[in-house]
Order: C-alpha cells, then structure tokens, then sequence
C-alpha cells in the first residue's frame, strides 16, 4: 500500500483547536503507533497556523496548515477540496474526523472524492491483527454494533463520536513539524454559499456541558407541559433536552432533541420524563452515569435502562420532586 | 248563522274568508316550495327503499308519540305534556278543517251547525282545550322558571305557547258568544255553555254579542291561519316535517356513513352546506330546539364546546342564510354577502373533534335527526381535503398507515401475534382455512391490560369447546379509527384487505371482543362486498352458558355494574346478553347505573378519541361515568369493550381508588366463575 | 421542479427492544415475522420536502428505492404523499452492495430519469446508518450537496437550504441541480391527502433490472465492498432499576430526591 499515517481532520472552535480534535489526536496517536507510523493532522482556517504547535503538544508529529481566506468558516466545497488535494498528495492510510456539524458533512464528501471506506459515528477505534482500522460504530438505531473494516479501499476514514475516547494528554516538550499547505482555492470552485448562521439561543445551561439534563417526551403531551422540566432543571442547575417525537411535534426546538440525530450527552443526572425509551432516543444518553425514569407505563422500554424509577403521571410528581429538591440542596 | 256568510260594509264575508285563505295558503307555500328547493340543493341518497315498513315505522313514532315518550324519565316529563299537546291539538285541527273550513269557507254551515256531532265534539274540544292548556302552563313553566339546561327561553317559543293558549281560548268565546248571540241554551259544550250563560245574564245587547260573536269569529280564523305562516318560518316547521324525517331515517343500523365514490373529486367530504345530502338538510328543518341532544352530549356535558343542538341550527342557519344565493346559480356566497365558511365559522373544528360518536343525540332526538354522520361528514373534508387535524389524531392515522395499528409507542413493547404465544389455538397460516374466526382487534393484542381479557376469551372459547381459529400477526386494524376520524379511503383500503385475508381463509363466522371491530365488520363491511356473520362475544357466550357448554359454578360475591359500551348497546341494540351473562354467575349481585342500556353514557374512546386528545373542559368523560358507577355501591364495573375498559382504569387510577372499585371485562368474570373453586 | 427522491425500505425502527434478533455469524438482522417493513424515517422526510417543494413551484417528484420487490411498498407510500412515479431497483447484482455500489446503482437510475433540479436522500438511512450514499453519489452526479436539512426552498433557480448545526441552523445557498440530504428536523411529513392512499394502492410500479440503467458489473465490483462488516452484536444494557414507590406519586417523588441528593 502506497497509503501511511494517520491524518485527523481538525476543528478549530473559537480560535483555539476544539476538543473533539484533541480526542482524536489521542486515538490517532495510538493507532500510529500501533502501526509504526506518523500521526499528523490539517488544519483549515485563519487561526489555524497559531495552533499548529499546539497540535504537536498534543501529538501530532506533522501538522499541515492551510489560511486560505475561504477556509475562515466552515464551507463544503473549500473544505472538501482543501482536504482531497492534500490526501491526494500525501496519502494517509488513515484519516479521522469528528462526529460534528463539520465532520458530518466532510467526511462523506472527501471519502466520495477518494473513493475510500468511511465509518461514521465511531464509539471505538482501533487496529487489528492485519494493521487494519477496525471500526466499532451503532446501527439500527442503537440496538446493535458493527466492527467495520476497509480491506483495500483507502484512505481508511472514520468519525469519531465526541466524548467517547480520553482527550490526549499535553506534551510541549514534543517536537514535530509545521507544514503550510500550498495552492489556492479558486472561488469559482464554490457551488454551495453560506448566507446566514442563526444561532438558537439557549438560555442557562448548554445541553452538551450539562451535568444534569430533564428530557422529556411524547407522554408530555404539549409545550405548554415542557415548562415544569424547565423548572426542575433551573433547580438542579441542569438543562433541558427533549426526544424525536417531542422535537417533531413542536414542542421543544431542534437544538434539543437528544438521541441517534440529535445530541448525544453524558450527564451526571439524566431524568427522563413521559417518554418510552426508545432506543433511537437512548443511544443519546446512556452515557449518563445515573439515569432516572418517570412514566406511568410500567412496561416503557425506560425502565430497563434506567437505574431509578417511578410508575406515575408525571404532572403528579414533578411539582413533588422539584419542590424536594429545592429544599435540600 | 257562520259569520262567513254575513257581509260586512259591502263586502261578502267569503270574499273576506276566501281572500285571507288566498293569501295566507301563498306565503305558507312559497315558504314551503323554498325550503323544499333548498332542501333539493343536497346530495342525493335512497330513503325511499322499503317504503310499507317506513310508513309503519313512522306511524308508530308519530300517533301514540313515541318519539317524546321515549324520552320521558323521572326528571324529564316532557314528553307527556308534548304527547298531550299533539293529541289535542290534532283533535283542533280536524275541527278547524270541518267547522271553519266546511261550515264556513265551503257554506256548509246548515248541515254541521245544531248537529250532535258538533255538539259532541266540542264538547270532546273542551277536554282537550284544557288538557293543552295544562300542557301549555307545563311548558312555561318548565322553560321561563324551572330553566332545565336543554331548554332555551326564548322570545319564540314564548309566542308559540302565547298564540296556542290564545286558540284555546278564542275556541271557547267563540262557542260562548256565538251560544249567547243566537239564544241557545245548550249546555254542551260545558266550557261555552258556561260562558254563554254568564253573557246571557250580563245584560248585553243581542246586536253587541252577536257583532263580538263574529269579530271573536274572524278573529280566531286570523289567528289560525296566521299560524299557518308562522309555522314553515319558525321551529314550528318541525309540525310538518318531522313525520317525514322519521319517513326517511334510516332502517336497522343508525349511523349511517356512505362510502366515498373512487372518482377524481375538488375535495371530498362537506365543505359547503350543498354537500351534505338532502335528508341532512331535512334533519335541520326537523329540529324542535328541544335541546335533548344537548343535554345527553358527552362532550358538552363535560364542559367542551360541542353541543348537537347548537350544529343543527347553526347548519340550519348557515343554509337559510346561504340558500337565495345558492339557488340563484352561485356556486359559493358572493364576497359581498357574508362569506362564511361551514368548517371553521358554523361548525369550529374544535366542536368537530371532540365528538365521541356515542350516538347519545340520535338516541334521544324525537324527531330522527342524524347528527353523527354529519360530524364526520365534516371531519372528512378536515382529513382528506385540508389536511386538519389535531396532531393526535395525524400520529394515529401514519401509524395505521405504516403499521396497521393505531397504537403508537405500544407496539415498541409487543407485536400483534405475541398473545398467542404459549397458547395452544389454532393461528392461521398462507392456505389455512377455517370456518370461526376469533377476531381480537388492535387493543386485545396490544395493550397490556386488554391482552389479558383476550387470554381470556380464548380460554374460556376453549373450554367451551368452540373450534375458532385466529390471525396471529397477520391482523390489522379493522379501520374503525381511520373511518371515524374521516379518513375514509384508509379505511376503504383496510376493509378491502381484511376481506380478502377472510375469504382466503374461508371464514364465514366471527367472533370478537370488540364492539367496535363488531360494528365496523358486521354493518359496515357489507358495502365493500365483505358479508359474514359477526357476532360479539357477549353474545356468544350468553348462548353457550344458555346451551350449557359454559358452566359457572364458582360463586363471586360481587356487587356488579355493567356499563353498556355505545357501540355494542346503542349502536347494535345488544343489551340482554350481556346481562343474561352476568346473572348467569352465582352470587353476582348486578346493579344498574341511572344512565344505563340505550342511556348509557359514553366512555369518552369512540370516534378516535381513544387517541386524539381530549379538549380541555371541566372534567374528563370517563372521570363522569366513573362517578355514575360508583353510585350504584358496585365494587367491580364489568364491560364488554377494550376502549371502555382502558377508560375505566385510567379514571379509576385517576381518582385512586384502586382498592375499592375494579373493573374488568365481563370475560374475566365468567372465566373466573368457571374454575372449580 | 423536477424531483429525485431515493427512498428505502428498512426493518420497523419502533420494534419492541427485546425482539430486536440478529444472526452474528451471517452479520445480518433478523426481522420478527409479521412485521411489515416501512419507509427510512429520514427518507421519508426527503419525500415530504419535496412534496412541499411540489406545492409551491409545481413539477414531477420521482421516487426511486434499491431494494427487493417488496421496496414497492415505500414507493407506493411516496407517490400517496404527493410523488408523481417511482421506481424499483431490484437485481441479483444489486445485493450486498456498500455505500459506494448503492451509489452507483442511484447514479446509473437517476441519469436515465434525465433532467432534475434537484435530488433528494435521507441524510443516513434508518437501519445501518451510514450516511454517506448522498455525498457519493452528488460527488458521481458531479451536482453540489448540501446535508443535514431541515428546509428547503426554491426560487430564481437558486435552492435556499436551511441547515441544522449544534446550536441553531445556517442558511446556504446552492445552485440547481444540487443533491440535499434531509433530517427529521423538517418536521413532520404529511398524512396522504383525498384519494391518493387508492392511487398508490393501486398504482403498478416498474422494475429496473442492471441492464435497464446500464449498471456495468465491473463498474458494481469496483464499487463493491469499500466497506465490509465484520462483526455483529448487541450490546447488552439491562440494568436493575430501582422502582421508588410512596403513598401518592408525590410522596415518591420526595423519596426520589432524597434518594438522588445524596448521591449527586
């Protein structure tokens, strides 16, 4: 094979490199050196050359550095681009992105361009036997897990969920190499024009960061009904998230729906509220580390994950609850 | 001597009669022909069939007034004081046909005049006279000082009881005067003969009784046929057309909802009032504002803004309103005129769903309005042609669509054929056939706490040795939900389906626990060319306990209430099974609620509303039935349908009283009557 | 407008959790028996805008599914919500394809469709998930693509796309034609209207073999197996769950934070 190295796509968030990229350079300095090769990593952007040490701290033996003014902000067809010239020229093995905004879109787009084999929404990586990536990743809604291999095709190319593997660990010390990457993007290139970002603006607490999300769902029966989940969030200093169903019937904005498309969070607390249990909807929180079920179907699929439960009408025992918890803590 | 046949200052009095005649037959006709023109903007239907048994029918309701006896209960005696007022007042109208009409219009004066016949029959007047002004001062006081819920006090029905009583007392003076005037000193009829005595002895001149005589006279023929106009333009209109609206109502089954014709349409259902058919247009003249729709109404009773009453003439309304334009050629309201639109200004679509369908309305409407099918007539044009819907009920709809339930979120916890599981009966495979079918419906494979009165029923079939077979997974919906929440081609296609899976099978037989699935396949199917005999489990059973193939032996020391399920009772007439069920089980102490057999009051789960939300009023539909079973003292409510039972428990969870009062379905309690204690 | 839409048909996703069944050596699913399989939830969306693209600017939608002859089912459940034709893809040669092979397939169907404005997919399908089909097979149209949508508009021959992101939405603008994946957040799709559920009833829907559309089988191999699986389980995820229970669900819920105060 023609093809070495892991490359990781990197993300730069506010001017500083996000953390789903420093996760990756973790996993993508261990499957580098499980297979004897380098580790580097691509940065797009303005701010990106100031980070290119950065990236090194954090692993990366080479770290290519692409300012084009077009790349400022995330646009498809600069991206894709910027990114295929570069496989195209140093041929990585391996490139991983981030299960983002970002990487939902690039990646199938590159591994379009380069016709190579694509894994999305990795919860593991890792290298077998025969030096290939394995991919571990959900299906069928969260009911089951696929290892999946790229035999020949290349670059092998993989997202990784966020949260799911340790942040690599920070090494000033390290040395490796800055290389600006050359060539200019020709504007004309461009089909596809941004022309507005709205932001929802969230009040309190943002899900993803949250030590403790109220979810509720389709047994809520209104938006009017979402308001006693926002009270007992305020009071424990937690968020609010809602369902599919919920999303779709109008109840709580998109930005909140957690589950299989939507947010995937990992409080510490994760109260769910009138709803089933559905594994679309639980594959976005079962990394919680407690997670409390109220439903007045004893039978809701909720109950076999959760670790605290109660058999009720929700409206009867979230007043109860928010008013205890309001008292002790 | 009849006044018709004096002049007055040069004019012959049957010029005067006949003028007046003239004038009054014009205006009550051209209001008729309009009204019937109106009447003919409707779509057609076939009410015509079976003509001697409709006539029977309507005879039966009309003369000895069934149609308000039927209704009278302790609170309501109504329907006696109506009885009273119609006997009687037909007992007028013949005398005004014979007395004025051919005493005094045709001259006919000298053959009837002095004769006994009249003597006899004003005299059988003047009891009549007196039992209609009993039922007169019934009424008003009834309507302008008790003020029952039903009845409006208004203006109109005022001025109706005013010029009734007036005829009644202006028959009487007539008598009187005309005793007086002439120097009769008959003493029948006993009231004018009364009278006329006391004017013989007042001292009045002849010349001035016999002029008050005659103005009494014409005054009275004023008022008569005064009345004949007012009537078409009034709700007294129901006079005429009522005997022809219970000519037309439907025969056998009550609700009755036509298929909609596969053709290329603009829409489909009722968007304008010229889409209903024209007996929905009759119903609307037929409507006496009694109000007893109103007041047996499960939505307006608990607090929603629908009333049966209110729909009726508001269409009736919207029609008279709309019709000039319509006849004069303009297929809508011009822009100028009121433009209203039928859903959402006559009929809100928030009235529209919170229909139940009970049939609470039909059931006690006197004169055969059919409000039902006007409801979903509407709901129709919402679903199909507008895509209107509260969200509920467009979840349900998909899910029927991709699923073949209507149980959303359920099926995440069983599949349909899961129940059979661990059972020994016999479940149908390609090529199987078999002749009973146990047909079990979405909620007895579903849901939970249903799932259990299908094991049941199952057991209890085996242990009676009935051969059944059942469908396992491959039932569906029989599409109950989807035809009433208007979204009639769904059901079409489910009909069609679940047709052909019966023949392929070759079934001719089925049984089922539901009465829903009971009305839809056994009335509703024939019209898609399924025709099997049905038969609802309630039946089945009392025939096997009456046969001697169930034996129950076990005693149950149980105060019992059965709550008749409005698809079973009112809909199916299926009332004594059910109970002959019951008492079949010793010790079974069976107590009937107020509101119980064709009064029953609805669980609040037909008409889709088992899933589309209930609106918000002042209390829940089944929270009230529940308080009519706990009066009954009863510790177990039994009932014969899963919409009803799923209602129960959640009322009865609702109101935590879980230990007290329990319900089942009436197959768990002969099944538990049937083990060897 | 001219309208693609690929649609397919996958395993129920509302199946009861415990029924879920696999086959680990074969690395396939196994579906329950009786339950019918129904449109991509995601698809099902892409359908849905384009019907409301329909409303607005008039056009043809054309559904197009890979699949076994059953895939005529979520056709049919296209064309009763607003599609004008479909048709199925089905051949011995079509099975066991990845994403690349399911794109080619996609691409080889949609060039003999012809002229389109605009091609629509789910933005990743409701039972493997890859989502990756609609970016191939943009990148083998040679079209634009814009993923992740949850509105799309069209005028002056210009698509106006709104994209969900993790805190809001960007509005990106993309000439025609262009390839659009779709995600729930377009909201829900809509119950067919008047007779259309009879139409599609009985609506008779073509099948197109490799040859119809000029699949070549080196250009299938090639495309073959970029991707395999070579594993499948499931993840166990029983935990005990500790039910609180009190006099009245009030009193439960005062014992249920007490019990998690102190643990947080």
């Amino acid at each position: 094979m023609d093809n070495k190295g892991v490359l990781v796509c990197g993300e730069i968030v506010e001017g500083k490199l996000a953390p789903i990229t420093i996760e990756l350079l973790g996993v993508g300095r261990k499957l580098a050196d499980g297979l004897g090769e380098e580790l580097s990593a691509l940065l797009m952007g303005g701010k990106a050359g100031g980070l290119g040490q950065e990236a090194i701290a954090y692993g990366a033996d080479k770290v290519y550095v692409a300012e084009d003014s077009l790349l400022d902000s995330y646009n498809s067809d600069a991206y894709t681009q910027m990114a295929a010239d570069l496989c195209r020229k140093e041929l990585p093995s391996i490139v991983l992105l981030g299960h983002t905004d970002i990487g939902t879109d690039l990646a199938p787009r590159l591994n379009g361009r380069l016709g190579g084999g694509l894994a999305m929404d990795c919860l593991g990586l890792s290298v077998d036997a025969a030096k290939l990536l394995v991919s571990t990743r959900p299906v069928f809604g969260g009911n089951a897990h696929a290892t999946m291999v790229s035999k020949t095709a290349r670059p092998q190319m993989a997202t990784l969920r966020p949260k799911t593997v340790p942040p690599a660990k920070r090494d000033d010390a390290r040395k490796g190499e800055v290389i600006p990457v050359e060539g200019k993007l020709d504007p004309s290139a461009l089909k596809v024009k941004v022309v507005e970002r709205i932001k929802e603006e969230v009040e309190g607490v943002k899900l993803e960061d949250a030590e403790v999300v109220v979810s509720g769902g389709r047994g809520m029966g209104s938006a009017q009904n979402f308001e006693v989940l926002k009270e007992l969030a305020s009071v424990l200093g937690g968020a609010v998230g809602a369902t599919r169903p919920a999303c779709d019937e109008g109840w709580a904005p998109m930005t909140l729906q957690i589950g299989q498309t939507g947010k995937v969070v990992s409080p510490k607390l994760y109260i769910a509220v009138a709803l089933s249990g559905a594994i679309q909807h639980i594959g976005g929180c079962l990394g919680s580390k407690y997670i409390v079920a109220i439903n007045n179907d004893k039978e809701a699929n909720i109950f076999n994950v959760a670790h605290f439960g109660i058999v009720a009408d929700y409206k009867e025992v979230l007043p109860a609850l928010t008013a205890k918890f309001k008292e002790l803590l | 001597m009849s006044p018709v046949s004096v002049t007055y200052w040069g004019i012959p009095g049957y010029a005067i009669f006949w003028v007046l005649f003239a004038i009054a037959a014009v205006l009550f006709a051209q209001r008729l022909y309009f009204l019937f023109r109106l009447m003919r903007l409707g779509k057609a239907e076939n009410r015509f069939d079976r003509i001697g048994q409709r006539i029977k029918a309507m005879l039966v309701e009309v003369i000895p007034q069934w149609c308000n006896l039927k209704t009278v209960t302790r609170k309501d005696i109504a329907g006696i004081g109506h009885a009273l007022l119609f006997w009687g007042f037909s007992l007028f109208l013949i005398s005004y046909i014979i007395f004025i009409g051919l005493a005094g219009g045709f001259g006919a004066s000298s053959a009837i005049e002095g004769t006994n016949f009249e003597v006899v029959y004003f005299s059988i007047l003047d009891v009549a006279g007196v039992l209609v002004t009993i039922a007169l001062i019934m009424a008003a006081v009834r309507r302008y000082i008790i003020r029952p819920e039903r009845l409006e006090a208004s203006a109109e029905a005022g001025v109706i009881l005013i010029l009734v009583f007036f005829l009644m007392a202006l028959n009487v003076a007539v008598v009187g005067f005309g005793y007086a005037a002439h120097d009769s000193n008959a003493s029948w009829p006993p009231m004018g003969a009364a009278l006329a005595g006391y004017l013989s002895g007042s001292g009045l001149a002849q010349g001035t009784l016999e002029a008050v005589y005659q103005a009494m006279w014409w005054l009275h023929y004023l008022v008569i046929i005064g009345f004949m106009v007012y009537i078409p333009r009034s709700k007294h209109l129901h006079i005429l057309v009522a005997p022809l609206n219970i000519l037309f109502r439907p025969l056998g089954h009550k609700v009755v909802l036509k298929p909609i014709p596969l053709e290329e349409a603009e829409y489909f259902g009722a968007a304008k009032i010229q889409d209903f058919t024209w007996k929905d247009l009759l119903d609307l003249y037929s409507c006496a504002v009694c109000g007893r729709c109103h007041a047996s109404c499960p939505a307006q009773l608990s607090g929603k803004s629908l009333s049966p009453r209110e729909v009726v003439l508001n269409l009736k309304k919207h029609l008279l309103e709309t019709g000039p334009e319509l006849l004069a050629g303009k297929a809508e309201a011009s822009s100028e005129s009121k433009a209203k639109a039928m859903i959402g200004d006559v009929v809100t679509e928030e009235e529209i769903w919170a229909c139940t369908t009970c049939g609470a309305c039909q059931e006690v409407c006197p004169v055969g309005i059919e409000h039902v099918r006007k409801i979903i007539e509407l709901r129709r044009n919402l679903v199909l042609s507008q895509n209107k819907m509260p969200e509920s009920a467009q979840l349900m709809l998909r899910n029927l669509q991709s699923r073949g339930n209507p149980w959303a979120g359920v099926q995440s916890l069983r599949l349909r054929g899961d129940w059979t599981s661990g059972l020994d009966i016999k479940v149908l495979a390609e090529g199987d056939k078999a002749r009973t079918l146990f047909w079990v419906g979405c909620t007895g494979a579903l849901v939970e706490r249903n799932v259990e009165a299908t094991l049941a029923m199952a057991r209890v079939l085996k242990a009676a040795g009935v051969n059944f077979a059942v469908l396992g997974d491959a039932e569906t919906c029989c599409g109950d939900p989807a035809r009433r929440a208007g979204y009639e081609f769904q059901f079409q296609m489910m009909a069609e389906q679940n047709i052909a899976t019966f023949k392929k099978h070759g079934i001719k037989e089925i049984v089922t626990t539901c009465p829903h699935c009971y009305n839809t396949i056994k009335n509703e199917y024939p019209s898609y060319g399924g025709d099997f005999k049905v038969v609802h489990y309630t039946q089945l059973i009392a025939d096997l306990i009456r046969r001697g193939k169930l034996k129950l032996t076990k005693e149950l020391n149980s105060i019992l209430t059965y709550h008749d399920p409005c698809y079973l009772g009112r809909y199916n007439g299926v009332y004594q099974e059910p109970r002959r069920a019951l008492q079949a089980i010793p010790g079974a102490n069976l107590k009937e609620m107020d509101r119980s057999k064709n009064n029953s009051f609805c669980c609040g789960g037909g008409g889709g509303l088992m899933w589309i939300e209930e609106q918000p009023g002042t209390t829940k539909i089944n929270q009230m039935r529940l308080e009519d079973a706990l009066k009954t003292g009863a510790d177990t409510v039994v009932t014969a349908c899963p919409y009803c039972l799923q209602m129960f428990e959640e009322s009865i969870e609702h109101k935590d009283i879980k230990d007290s009062l329990k319900v089942k379905d009436l197959v768990e309690l002969v099944e538990a009557a049937m083990k060897r204690s | 407008m001219n309208i693609i839409v690929c649609v397919k048909q996958v395993l129920d996703p509302e199946i009861p959790p415990a029924k879920f069944k696999i086959d680990p050596a074969a690395k396939k699913v196994i579906p329950p028996p009786g339950v019918p399989p129904v449109i991509s939830v995601f698809d099902e969306r892409a359908v849905e805008a384009a019907c409301r693209l329909k409303d607005k600017q008039g056009g043809k939608i054309t559904v197009i599914s890979l699949g076994p002859a059953q895939a005529s089912e979520v056709v049919k459940h296209a064309i009763s919500m607003g599609a004008d034709e479909g048709f199925i893809l089905q051949d011995e040669a079509f099975e066991d394809l990845d994403s690349f092979g399911i794109a080619y397939v996609l691409g080889r169907a949609i060039q003999k469709i012809g002229q389109y404005d605009l091609v629509l997919c789910g933005r990743q399908s409701a039972d493997w998930g890859n989502g990756q089909v609609g970016s191939i097979l943009a990148e083998i149209l040679g079209i634009p693509v814009v993923t992740l949508a949850c509105d799309i508009e069209a005028a002056d021959k210009k698509l106006k796309v709104k994209r969900i992101v993790k805190d809001g939405y960007e509005v990106l603008e993309a000439p025609m034609p262009s390839l659009v994946t779709v995600s729930t957040e377009l909201g829900l799709p809509r119950l067919p209207a008047g007779m259309r559920i009879m139409i599609a009833a009985r609506t008779q829907v073509p099948v197109w073999k490799a040859a119809d559309i000029g699949a070549q089988a080196a250009e299938l191999d090639k495309a073959k197996a970029h991707t395999e699986v070579t594993g499948l389980s499931v993840p166990s995820r029983k935990t005990e769950c500790e039910m609180i229970s009190g006099d009245s669900p009030g009193q439960a819920a005062e014992n249920l934070a007490a019990k998690l105060a102190k643990l947080m």
